[in-house]
């Protein structure tokens, strides 16, 4: 069941009316029905993976227990790493085991040994990566005692499996997340009416601006043999905002959702095109996979302390592992790897925390100092976008190098006029609302009712024009 | 939580006001389009009770361009219309069967075309945006359709639902409201002759394959038994044609005389006529035909007189 499909339009009232209807019972009641909801949405796509998800959630509530229950550190850590090799062990057999299997087997072919491992045909558990990595930083923080195992399942089970954030996050933390769905939740209006909101932007950004620049976006990757320079660099950047759209629009909707159901989920995305440098970015993209590598791999490493060599390395570590986490090809390590470069001068400078504010505040426009920054580091990102959305690394090579040719400055023998003009009202209301939670958390509120509603049937309008073939989230995916 | 219901309720309103109504209007103006060759017309003129005729002629496209209703009108003196629907099998055939007699008077005769087409399965619903006007509440409809990907349970009853996202069917809906003179209707009864000439469609069809093969969808080959009983109950006649095909084409389908002798049990079981003109001399001369499958409007013409008069002469058409 997708956000942007009917039967979750059907799905999400009745859901959302029952569990209000029951604000009056007992607290486990709305956190039965929210379990028993999100296992539907979930086996929805394919009830046979509910189990693992099940299984996945006893082994780290179990051992949660364990760890809080055990005698001596060693029994703490024999229970601590059964979970945490079952977590990615899983997430390996899935995930990568064809990956290593085929890039072992090619290592071997370079020494001239040809060996046939056979490789599995499994289909990816849909949002395997993000609840294995709920599950892990609820053991983590057990063990490093942050926080008590909790011994309740049904609160445990909804903190792993909350439907709006179970196949492609955010990915919450027990510290967050856990004492919301403990806590009574009272009805709040203006939480369910800015929930809608977000809810509408976020289709919005997933069905007219994602959708519409994929289409363009793969028609150009797709065929890049077959077209020039500024095509492929009007094709990078068509990616770069369906990747965008695509990712934070579906982060809108599961937060927007939540809070329909009174729960505030981690911000997943703050406006990251608009940053200043890589630092920024990354601050402002994915936030929540960011944070969480940022908690539980680059800290442990030792972070931005100790000599120059371990923040380097730190950096490497924490960028290809990130690009790992993405999927199972070189295309993503590249992806990492080269962002970990751009990331290089602002480490060794010592400036990769100059941007932590928003840019240009309270102002309109940005300074041409600004504005350039903000170029450069798109221009940046959109590049690197080129290895994420190529379908090999060859096929990376091979778009950078057709770039570079002297039809770089030839006009794009593609030119969807429709498309480029919502993209620039799209970024124009981003724009506007970057000092925001989202874009349209106040956008238009001191406008005449007549005015705003015309604005919310307007995004409905397009949504509803544009809205057509579904199409499958690209975080679904990972 | 009552007053965020009424909020919302506010705010739906307008939407759920007009949905109906809109989609009245939106199907109307589609459907006044000429898109997929002629289909809207068709379409209209059986939801609209229009169709009073002696005989009804059913096939694909090999219907609607190759009988030529003025002539079997001017032949016989009966009243005709062709219900030819381009690229479909039998199995959509029946659906618009189906459609044409819920809604108007039983036809006398019915002569069906067959071709190398009539007993496959297509995966995709050819001109889907073709059943955008009418699916509402159409059970018909939504059943002989279900098979298909395109439209689910939402588009057939609830309003408005399934223009979401039909860009090309939006964009006619938006020329038909601009549009200030009504267009002259770009069939008659149902027929359009073609006034081509022979193109490259058969040799750009042998540089992808040598040969087509016939895939027999048994279930079709069950409806058309069962269309046939049917037909042999409500009193109505029905022949079967295969309608001329350039001696080309005939090469290019495997098993051809297979394909034939199939159309002929089917046609000795139910005891009816089987008229064959794959031998005709029409098949062997380009000047008759604008592909292999289909005559010209030339063409046309002369296979229509010769139809009528094998019809009358076999006591079919009385």
């Amino acid at each position: 069941m997708l956000f942007n499909t009917i039967p979750f339009a059907i799905f999400l009232p009745i859901v959302y009316l029952l569990y209000w209807l029951l604000s009056k019972q007992k607290l486990v009641f709305q956190n039965i029905l929210l379990l028993i909801a999100s296992y539907f949405f979930y086996a929805c796509w394919d009830y046979r993976f509910l189990f693992l998800l099940i299984f996945s959630t006893l082994l780290d509530y179990s051992t949660g227990i364990k760890m809080n229950a055990a005698n001596s550190q060693s029994e703490k850590k024999f229970w601590f790493w059964l979970s945490i090799i079952i977590n990615l062990g899983f997430l390996g057999v899935f995930k990568y085991y064809n990956f290593f299997a085929e890039s072992f087997a090619g290592l071997l072919t370079q020494f001239g040994l040809t060996v046939h491992l056979s490789t599995l045909n499994v289909i990816l558990p849909v949002g395997i990566s993000f609840y294995t990595f709920h599950g892990l930083s609820y053991v983590i923080d057990i063990y490093y005692n942050r926080i008590r195992a909790e011994k309740n399942y049904i609160d445990y089970a909804v903190f792993v499996s909350f439907f709006p954030l179970l196949v492609a996050g955010p990915i919450e933390r027990a510290t967050h997340l856990l004492p919301q769905i403990q806590r009574k939740r009272e009805f709040n209006l203006a939480n369910s009416v800015d929930g809608l909101r977000q809810i509408l932007w976020g289709l919005f950004k997933k069905i007219v601006i994602a959708d519409q620049c994929a289409i363009h976006a793969n028609d150009i990757f797709n065929n890049s043999s077959e077209f020039e320079g500024s095509t492929l660099v009007l094709g990078a950047l068509f990616f770069a905002f369906q990747i965008y759209g695509d990712f934070s629009g579906y982060s809108d909707i599961a937060l927007g959702t939540a809070r329909l159901f009174g729960i505030e989920l981690l911000r997943n995305f703050s406006f990251p095109y608009f940053s200043r440098d890589i630092a920024e970015f990354w601050r402002r993209w994915h936030i929540s996979l960011s944070t969480w590598f940022r908690d539980y791999l680059y800290i442990p490493l030792g972070g931005n302390k100790g000599s120059l060599g371990n923040k380097v390395r730190n950096t490497f570590v924490i960028f290809l592992v990130s690009g790992f986490w993405h999927g199972a090809n070189w295309t993503f390590i590249a992806w990492g790897l080269l962002n970990a470069l751009y990331f290089m001068p602002l480490l060794l400078t010592g400036s990769n925390r100059t941007h932590l504010g928003t840019v240009a505040e309270n102002k309109i426009f940005p300074t041409l100092k600004e504005l350039t920054a903000m170029l450069v580091t798109f221009s940046l990102t959109c590049f690197a976008w080129i290895f994420f959305r190529a379908n090999n690394l060859t096929h990376a090579f091979e778009f950078i190098r057709k770039i570079f040719t002297k039809k770089l400055f030839q006009l794009p023998s593609v030119s969807p006029i429709s498309v480029i003009v919502l993209l620039i009202i799209f970024i124009l209301i981003e724009w506007a609302g970057r000092e925001q939670q989202y874009a349209l958390a106040n956008f238009g509120l001191k406008w005449h009712r007549v005015f705003r509603f015309g604005f919310y049937y307007l995004l409905i309008v397009l949504i509803f024009w544009f809205c057509g073939k579904e199409q499958q989230f690209i975080y679904f995916q990972f | 939580m009552k007053k965020f219901f009424i909020k919302l309720c506010w705010f739906l309103a307008p939407f759920l006001i007009i949905a109906y109504p809109l989609d009245y209007f939106l199907s109307l103006q589609l459907s006044k389009g000429h898109d997929y060759p002629g289909e809207f017309e068709v379409w209209n003129d059986i939801y609209n009770k229009k169709i009073n005729s002696e005989i009804a002629i059913y096939g694909s496209s090999r219907a609607w361009v190759q009988f030529n209703t003025k002539i079997v009108e001017d032949s016989s003196g009966l009243s005709c219309y062709n219900f030819g629907i381009d690229g479909h099998n039998f199995y959509m055939q029946y659906l618009r069967h189906l459609e044409y007699i819920k809604h108007n008077r039983k036809p006398k005769y019915i002569i069906l075309s067959a071709d190398f087409f009539s007993l496959q399965r297509r995966k995709d619903l050819y001109q889907p945006d073709q059943f955008l006007p009418y699916m509402l509440w159409n059970k018909n409809m939504a059943f002989y359709t279900k098979d298909y990907i395109k439209y689910g349970f939402a588009d057939f009853y609830l309003p408005l639902i399934r223009f979401g996202g039909q860009q090309n069917a939006n964009k006619s809906i938006i020329i038909s409201i601009l549009r200030s003179k009504k267009q002259e209707p770009f069939r008659y009864k149902g027929y359009k002759g073609m006034e081509k000439t022979w193109n490259n469609d058969l040799e750009d069809a042998k540089k992808k394959n040598k040969q087509v093969q016939v895939i027999y969808h048994e279930p079709t080959i069950h409806l058309l038994k069962k269309f046939l009983t049917d037909c042999k109950q409500d009193s109505i006649r029905v022949a079967i044609v295969y309608a001329p095909e350039h001696k080309e084409g005939q090469a290019y389908v495997k098993d051809r005389d297979i394909l034939i002798q199939h159309f002929k049990d089917i046609a000795e079981e139910a005891k009816i006529p089987f008229l064959d003109y794959s031998m005709d001399t029409l098949c062997n001369s380009k000047n008759y035909f604008y592909n292999a499958s289909h005559l010209n409007k030339l063409g046309s013409d002369i296979f229509t007189r010769t139809l009528i008069k094998d019809l009358k002469q076999q006591n079919f058409l009385k």
